[in-house]
């Protein structure tokens, strides 16, 4: 696999011309979108004021017709933005997936599907609304991999009937082989009662989770701290979770600066992690060439696919070759 | 209700879980001590194999093999205690080290298909018995605590309850450990 500087320099040297394009590109959007804006706020506030000397408006409709003006503001940002970002995935993100290994194929408007995401049991819950996309998938040395944007969502209804959505995730979603055989279940999760409630009430909250399996107490006392695992068989849960693989997690924590969660069902690793955002989009209101953007497409592909070798998922077991 | 009769009951239901959760965490020692004996079956299950196959070549190692075969006999005796198992698993990890180091000073047995796959196995057994030794020694720590700390160690006491001994790691099984590091 290609290395981060490597994968900066093809951005930079081969992808420049493209790159070159797609920032004059960027520019007039920018244009026309401050131009559309500008003339959607000024038709619809003349609209409203017309309005407002026939009917009478209380500061409730106000509140209503604002959100309005978002809703169709954000449709038409979307609709004015899609070519450029076709255009952006098909000549910047998808060559750079390649370039990073040829053997990973790429499909831009599709996404880890709703059922790995659910299988991965990482959070418990209905899932009424799921998007994504940026789908990567493949197979590098024996292990097959794949990982997208993912957007999961829970709808709710409030005492008036109305309709309001929650995110349950929003990041990065990975689903690759694990090196190891296994049977049951291992969900390892930000600890978040232990730093909240301190160690004795926190382990006790999380021994007494209903909606887990088993509290898995682990000997590396740093993994601990950060995460809580639960499994359906401890013995297995440390046979998947040695020394070595835990110190690996750690660090590919600290190298993504975000929440990591995993998990371990049905012969498979899925990891997600939380970003709270979508991914891999170009910029609109700042340059393409500008550095810490580059970095970022590069970084994030980089982490992804460098999964495979970061937690080892290549070095097979006997029983697995 | 009187006051005293709700002061009774509550400290009852207290009692009652104490009660049970020492008896769960009994029983979790015993269910995965299980889980470990089931792994270490698997591992002697290897040992006649492996005897057999390495036997031919290694004339100068015939006192470990002769070890191990013993150590597998008496762990297949009846009635040893959990102490026993404990102490022969040591041996035993001790004396499969010392043949894995000895094989490699023959070139015709490191070549050979049967050990190649032995020793594949023998380490993924090990990887398990390792996992198995960890969960147990997690579940005798927590049942030790409950046993030694106030308010349970007096309701341990008064059960006839009995700190337990955990699966000691050695030093060369350490230095195993950082080897297997350095190769990763």
């Amino acid at each position: 696999m290609k290395s981060v500087s490597e994968l900066t320099d093809f951005y930079y040297k081969v992808l420049y011309p493209t790159l070159g394009k797609l920032e004059k590109e960027r520019k007039h959007l920018r244009y026309r979108i401050f131009l559309i804006g500008f003339a959607y706020t000024f038709v619809f506030i003349f609209t409203v004021l017309a309005l407002q000397n026939a009917f009478l408006f209380g500061l409730d409709f106000f509140a209503f017709l604002f959100v309005v003006y978002l809703g169709i503001g954000t449709f038409i940002y979307k609709l004015l933005i899609k070519d450029y970002t076709h255009a952006f995935k098909d000549a910047i993100i998808h060559p750079l997936i390649t370039e990073l290994d040829n053997r990973l194929s790429y499909v831009h408007l599709f996404h880890v599907s709703q059922h790995l995401f659910e299988r991965s049991e990482l959070f418990v819950g209905r899932i009424d609304r799921m998007s994504g996309n940026d789908f990567v998938h493949g197979e590098i040395e024996g292990v097959k991999i794949e990982f997208s944007d993912l957007h999961a969502e829970k709808r709710h209804k409030d005492s008036k009937g109305r309709e309001t959505w929650s995110t349950v995730f929003h990041g990065l979603f990975i689903v690759a082989d694990f090196n190891k055989t296994f049977h049951g279940k291992t969900i390892v999760l930000q600890d978040t009662a232990q730093k909240t409630f301190g160690n004795v009430i926190g382990t006790w909250l999380q021994s007494n989770n209903i909606v887990r399996d088993m509290l898995v107490k682990l000997d590396d006392i740093e993994f601990e701290k950060k995460f809580v695992v639960y499994g359906s068989d401890q013995i297995e849960a440390r046979y998947i979770l040695s020394h070595s693989l835990m110190q690996r997690i750690l660090a590919f924590e600290k190298k993504t600066k975000h929440p990591v969660y995993i998990s371990f069902v049905g012969h498979a690793i899925h990891i997600a992690i939380e970003y709270n955002r979508d991914l891999f989009e170009p910029t609109v209101f700042s340059s393409l060439l500008d550095y810490n953007t580059a970095m970022e497409y590069v970084q994030t592909l980089h982490l992804a696919i460098g999964i495979i070798e970061e937690l080892k998922l290549n070095q097979k077991l006997w029983s697995k070759r | 209700m009187s006051v005293s009769l709700i002061i009774l009951l509550v400290v009852g239901i207290i009692l009652v879980l104490m009660y049970n959760s020492l008896v769960a965490k009994k029983n979790q020692v015993e269910n995965i001590f299980a889980g470990v004996d089931a792994v270490l079956k698997k591992r002697y299950d290897l040992i006649p194999n492996l005897v057999a196959s390495v036997g031919k070549y290694m004339e100068h190692e015939k006192s470990i093999l002769e070890e191990v075969t013993k150590l597998r006999a008496d762990a297949n005796k009846p009635n040893i205690s959990d102490a026993q198992k404990m102490a022969l698993d040591a041996k035993v990890t001790s004396a499969l080290g010392s043949i894995m180091v000895a094989v490699e000073n023959y070139p015709e047995l490191k070549a050979n298909e049967n050990v190649m796959h032995l020793q594949h196995s023998l380490n993924e057994i090990e990887e398990q018995i390792s996992a198995a030794r960890r969960s147990y020694n997690q579940a005798v720590t927590d049942y030790n605590n409950a046993i030694e700390m106030i308010p349970t160690n007096f309701m341990a006491q008064a059960m006839g309850y009995q700190r337990k001994a955990v699966f000691e790691i050695d030093e060369t099984q350490r230095q195993n450990v950082n080897v297997k590091e350095l190769f990763n």
